[in-house]
């Protein structure tokens, strides 16, 4: 255990011939879990990717349209789409051409197959444009606060603080109330209540000081070295010293949250679109799918059942390689972790 | 002769036991016993003056009984109004501005208290003391309004006198449905110095054959029969059965798919709620006509089209719409609970004729819409999100768009939905789904608020299509003074197709209930009101 914490002799001599970056992916390589998850989530965005191939050449129809009286010919038999109790068709796998291939996603008898890839492609585009958000703003204002300290510390910090305060879940719930009703205008940025930005923006939003306190600390501890000391010394501008000195050491930490980030913002837009407050219908994502399936979990279990799935393994992809990635790119990181699993153990080695 | 003399003796013993059985209501089932049954939900309130849900009318409608009430059987004759503690429908004068009524004579509270005449103002005087939601049915009697205000000084327009029974009621303009308003549970008569507060936890007494005499707030609660009913108040309302148990308990269970199971399991006689609509099919292809039945409460569920706004401005294009809109897939949207229709005036409603001036025709109606050819396409179609009503907008919002109009669905809390909606202020109020449940059998409850032009307001507005046409508007003012007859019926259908004509909204169907009980209660037995929902009285064993 300890052993694999220490960067070996071999690595070491190595290392000094290549950059930190190459080093990175070599530990990265080494780790095949994270390296096979990697995979699985390259996967799932291929198959989103693919939504309208299948929609146009395989289900002939589009995420929203609606086929509730509709018959559909299977080998010369005639079955329904939804039944007149209302209970939708189920997987015809490739029976019908593909078509239905995974059943009606309810009583309005849209494709299953054809909603789950742009559902997926929705919640992909919520969790990576939320947590790009969320990045950038806690980037910015971790920045700022860790190396100005003083009163722009204070402020930010405590503005922050005042953002933490709510829970994240009720603070997304009310401000999805409000901005689903009357949409936002916010000088020249006008978005209406049923756009897609609202739930990116809201989801964006509330992480901020989950990621920007870190990131400040982190800024905090490294305005203190010295090669800060030697850009000042130089005549660097602040901004210089920011972006140009302290942000490239802050990369490894950033792209750990960011992917991370991704995960939890997939999962809240899930959980405010089950609300009713993210993602607005007839739009689909795996969230709304959820719901909607929900309200049949009896009859149709597959309809909760095969979006769950996919937001369960693109999260669980997107944590193990993140996790992976965090190891990669800072393997102190790991090495903390365990001396501090392991601070009983008397031949504990310092770092 | 001795023996012809007996044989007569045991013909008059028999007959007279038939008159007096068929005189206690009895249809031949067993009595007494426990009536069990189950609801989603407590009752919003169990004080009569409070309660504004069905929940609560139904856990209610045979123990608080008004001077007047309907007739507790099925069908049409069902919506009728007849005498409840008073002994006749009331007297109509003074052009329609006066009521009078005479309370029965010898009447009880399940406390033993006397019913006294004088209770009726004292009962609505409650009403606006404790600032009940149905009082402004009432605010139309002389004097109301100021009482609402002062809460001080009595109701000028009310006078009662206990000796005779006599209650006369003076309005300040003509109401044709105050009937059906003196047949609400808001106005049932309650002691004098009844407290003005809410009484759910400790009911008030009663003057129907049953009277509530646990509550378990938010779990249970249960009925006895009222003591004073089989021997001072039965005999005189003979419109209002005696019940068949002895005994009525209710319990709260949440998940309606256990409510089913426990009817199936005979652990429980009857469920208050709808069945779920994933066992609907099942339900009903096992039980219908034995322990399930359908039933039809007075509403409507429609879409409405702004008729103030391009492009529904145009009445082809509201036409062009109510071709495009399929009843037979959003009867499938909803389970088979809905049952589809395409008037205002729902089945059941009395001046209800059936009517479908739009049959489904995609063809006509994309002929429709490029004769009138609307410069504005772009329409936002609101709805709220309780499933399956967010569901019939997006098939609705599917269907413009196929029709040929660029159509955004925008869906909103269930709670909030109808105040943002109602507001004029509120931006893209294009087109949206609505449901409308009418508070008694009167078509005006119907065309008052949905379609005239009188009731479009900036906020809280319930004529949703915005439709102000003048001489309809002129015809329901008429028909809103008129006591319900046939001749107001007949003008009512004859509104109802007026208004299809102009097309301000696109009714699609009456959301059904149901009765479900299990295999021990005689299911035809069984009476349900479209406004009360059942009637616990008439359940019996078989």
């Amino acid at each position: 255990m300890r052993v694999a914490s220490q960067p070996n002799a071999e690595e070491a001599a190595r290392g000094a011939a290549a950059g930190p970056w190459r080093l990175a992916w070599r530990r990265l390589r080494r780790n095949r879990v994270a390296l096979a998850f990697g995979g699985l989530f390259v996967l799932i965005v291929l198959f989103v990717l693919a939504a309208p191939i299948w929609a146009d050449s395989v289900a002939h129809t589009g995420p929203n349209a609606t086929h509730t009286l509709q018959k559909l010919e299977v080998g010369g038999e005639k079955r329904e789409v939804v039944s007149p109790s209302g209970k939708p068709i189920g997987p015809q796998w490739f029976e019908a051409d593909g078509r239905f291939f995974l059943g009606a996603d309810g009583r309005l008898g849209r494709d299953e197959m054809v909603r789950l890839m742009y559902g997926g492609r929705t919640s992909l585009l919520v969790g990576f444009s939320a947590a790009l958000l969320t990045t950038a703003i806690a980037t910015l204002l971790g920045l700022l606060a860790g190396y100005y300290r003083g009163w722009t510390d204070t402020v930010i910090a405590r503005a922050l603080d005042v953002v933490w305060a709510f829970p994240v879940i009720l603070l997304s719930i009310a401000l999805g109330l409000v901005l689903a009703v009357g949409g936002l205008e916010l000088g020249p940025l006008e978005l209406s209540g049923s756009s897609i930005w609202i739930p990116i923006l809201i989801i964006g939003a509330v992480y901020v000081p989950y990621m920007a306190r870190p990131i400040r600390g982190e800024v905090l501890s490294l305005r203190e070295k010295e090669f800060v000391e030697a850009a000042e010394a130089q005549g660097a501008s602040a901004l210089r010293v920011m972006f140009g000195e302290l942000l490239p050491n802050l990369a490894s930490t950033i792209i750990v949250f960011f992917t991370l980030g991704v995960a939890n913002a997939m999962l809240l837009e899930s959980m405010l679109s089950f609300l009713g407050v993210g993602v607005q219908a007839p739009n689909t994502s795996w969230g709304t799918m959820i719901y909607g399936g929900f309200q049949l979990i009896a009859s149709a279990p597959l309809l909760t059942v095969l979006p769950g799935t996919m937001l369960l393994l693109t999260v669980l992809s997107i944590n193990v390689f993140g996790d992976g990635l965090r190891d990669a790119l800072d393997p102190r990181s790991k090495l903390r972790l365990e001396i501090h699993a392991g601070a009983n153990e008397p031949e504990g080695t310092a770092v | 002769m001795k023996k012809q003399g007996l044989v007569l003796l045991v013909i008059g013993l028999v007959a007279a036991s038939a008159i007096g059985l068929s005189a206690c209501g009895s249809s031949g089932g067993k009595e007494g016993g426990t009536l069990t049954g189950t609801y989603a939900s407590f009752p919003d309130y169990l004080d009569p003056q409070l309660s504004y849900l069905q929940e609560g009318w139904t856990a209610m409608y045979d123990t608080y009984l008004p001077l007047l009430t309907y007739k507790r059987v099925n069908g049409p004759e069902g919506s009728k109004v007849v005498p409840g503690l008073a002994e006749s429908l009331p007297k109509i004068g003074n052009g329609g501005k006066t009521y009078t009524l005479t309370l029965r004579k010898g009447l009880k509270y399940s406390d033993g208290t006397p019913v006294k005449a004088s209770d009726f103002a004292s009962t609505m005087e409650r009403l606006f003391k404790i600032n009940s939601p149905g009082s402004f049915y009432y605010e139309s009697i002389v004097g109301a309004e100021e009482f609402a205000k002062t809460k001080k000084g009595g109701i000028s327009g009310i006078k009662t006198d206990d000796k005779s029974g006599k209650i006369e009621i003076e309005l300040t303009a003509p109401r044709g449905s105050f009937s059906n308003e003196l047949a609400m549970l808001f106005v049932a008569l309650l002691p004098a110095g009844t407290p003005a507060k809410n009484l759910t936890a400790d009911p008030p007494p009663a003057t129907g054959p049953y009277m509530i005499s646990k509550v378990e707030k938010g779990r249970a609660w249960s009925y006895e029969r009222n003591p004073y009913w089989a021997k001072d108040n039965g005999p005189e309302v003979s419109e209002v059965p005696a019940g068949h148990f002895n005994k009525v308990e209710l319990r709260v269970v949440r998940n309606d798919a256990t409510q089913v199971n426990e009817i199936e399991r005979n652990k429980t006689m009857w469920m208050q709620t709808l069945v779920p609509s994933d066992q609907r099919e099942a339900i009903v292809n096992k039980y219908e006509g034995t322990q399930f039945r359908v039933e039809h409460p007075l509403n409507v569920y429609m879409f409405w089209m702004n008729t103030e706004k391009a492009p529904f401005d145009d009445p082809k294009v509201r036409q062009a719409v109510n071709y495009a809109v399929d009843t037979d897939a959003l009867e499938r949207i909803y389970a088979g609970s809905m049952a589809a229709t395409h008037q205002i005036l729902p089945q059941g409603m009395p001046g209800y004729e059936a009517l479908d001036l739009y049959p489904h025709d995609m063809a006509k109606a994309k002929e429709l819409l490029a004769e009138a050819n609307p410069s504005d396409r772009d329409i936002t179609v609101w709805t709220n999100n309780e499933n399956p009503n967010d569901e019939a907008a997006a098939y609705y919002q599917d269907v413009l768009d196929k029709l040929g109009l660029n159509a955004k669905l925008k869906t909103i809390n269930a709670d909030n939905y109808y105040t943002i909606i109602g507001n004029e202020k509120t931006p893209d109020l294009d087109t949206g789904w609505l449901a409308y449940f009418a508070d008694y059998p009167n078509p005006n409850s119907f065309f008052q608020p949905l379609l005239s032009g009188e009731s479009i307001a900036p906020t809280g507005n319930t004529n949703f299509p915005r439709i102000d046409v003048p001489e309809l508007n002129e015809k329901i003012a008429k028909l809103s003074e008129e006591p319900l007859g046939p001749e107001q019926e007949s003008e009512y259908a004859e509104l109802d197709r007026s208004f299809m004509e102009l097309a301000p909204m696109v009714p699609y169907g009456t959301n059904t209930t149901s009765t479900f009980v299990n295999d021990e209660i005689n299911l035809d037995g069984v009476v349900y009101n479209p406004a009360f929902g059942h009637s616990l009285a008439t359940f019996e064993l078989k």
